[in-house]
């Protein structure tokens, strides 16, 4: 059962600089939120949120998107228990699922209240999720997707082979092709080589682009 | 003492509330109107005729249609259109033509545009639109 957190700490990263000052000025109202820091993205902001230890992260798309979709990941590792708010631009649906598979477990929109950001903070803290109603049934649609097709099969259509699935799998936790190479005791390039093959091989135009179509597929779960 | 009266239209809701939250404390300046209709603006405008109106620049790169009509109209107003993705807004106003400045997407920026001295409104070189 959830239990109300009475002081949740609060870490706001957003490119846009008003909803940095607006929000934490309205957060930092309510009694049981404090607002710990806020900033935009750079190179040194996992630093930066770790050293704040929040409980909370509340970020906007546009932050992580600056990150090359890597700081969600990196942040939560950096922090532990650490829960994440996404304030989404829109309701895209490939956005949504990559801040799911990322960690995030409070997705809210731009037509949210002020008050429903808050509301969303507080869930979290107390280990609820937050989702809204029409991405909800993306995650629905997308489990039944799953569930429906046989992986084998997308294997051979996709014509992946073992350590290229390998390879989507740890493209999908974050990993650099340096970091890649160092664990497969594989040289860089060799990486690259795979890497490339796989682009070409699915049609995807970069190697997220991979991760996601293998994923939608139901490949490498 | 004279308040600038401010009617709030911009969108999404989120940078509405933000916005009115700003506005909120000051001591010189009114909110005395607010929609989430953009078709309510022209009617709203007519009826309140505020000094300044605050609406959403959904293409930062191209003026927003609804200036040039409102600003022909009623000429004394100012508009604020704010960029709900980017960090930098802009102040239209007419004078002959219409004219604009580019203000920065903060609590100070909008304030300071609101009491009509976007001049005062420090802009970055970056021009990517980022402003940290």
């Amino acid at each position: 059962m959830a239990v109300a957190v009475e002081n949740v700490q609060v870490f706001i990263l957003a490119e846009n600089r008003l909803l940095r000052e607006a929000l934490t000025r309205i957060l930092s109202k309510k009694s049981d939120i404090r607002v710990v820091g806020a900033s935009a993205f750079s190179p040194q902001v996992v630093e930066q949120i770790a050293a704040a230890a929040p409980d909370v992260l509340l970020s906007d798309s546009a932050a992580v998107a600056l990150s090359e979709l890597r700081l969600i990941p990196e942040v939560r590792a950096a922090v532990p228990g650490l829960k994440v708010v996404m304030i989404g631009m829109d309701a895209d649906r490939q956005t949504f699922l990559r801040a799911v598979r990322d960690g995030v477990v409070g997705y809210v929109l731009k037509d949210a209240s002020a008050m429903e950001i808050a509301a969303a903070v507080r869930c979290v803290a107390s280990a609820e999720a937050v989702c809204p109603p029409q991405l909800c049934l993306v995650l629905f649609e997308q489990m039944a997707q799953q569930a429906r097709i046989p992986s084998f099969h997308i294997r051979a259509e996709l014509g992946l082979t073992r350590r290229e699935q390998q390879l989507v799998q740890m493209i999908g936790r974050g990993l650099t092709n340096k970091e890649i190479a160092t664990q497969l005791n594989l040289s860089e390039q060799t990486v690259k080589n795979h890497v490339h093959r796989m682009l070409r091989k699915v049609g995807a135009t970069d190697r997220f682009g991979v991760v996601e179509l293998c994923r939608t597929q139901g490949v490498s779960a | 003492m004279h308040k600038v009266r401010v009617l709030v239209a911009n969108r999404p809701r989120l940078m509405r509330e933000l916005v009115l939250a700003t506005i909120a404390d000051q001591p010189d300046i009114e909110v005395v109107g607010e929609t989430q209709d953009e078709a309510e603006i022209t009617e709203l405008v007519e009826r309140i005729r505020p000094d300044v109106l605050i609406i959403a620049l959904q293409e930062p790169e191209s003026r927003p249609g609804i200036c040039g009509f409102l600003l022909g109209r009623y000429p004394q107003m100012k508009i604020l259109a704010i960029a709900p993705e980017r960090n930098r807004s802009i102040f239209y106003w007419a004078f002959v033509d219409i004219r604009s400045n580019q203000v920065q997407t903060s609590e100070d920026g909008i304030l300071n545009a609101l009491r009509r001295q976007p001049d005062l409104v420090e802009l970055p070189a970056n021009p990517s639109g980022r402003y940290v």
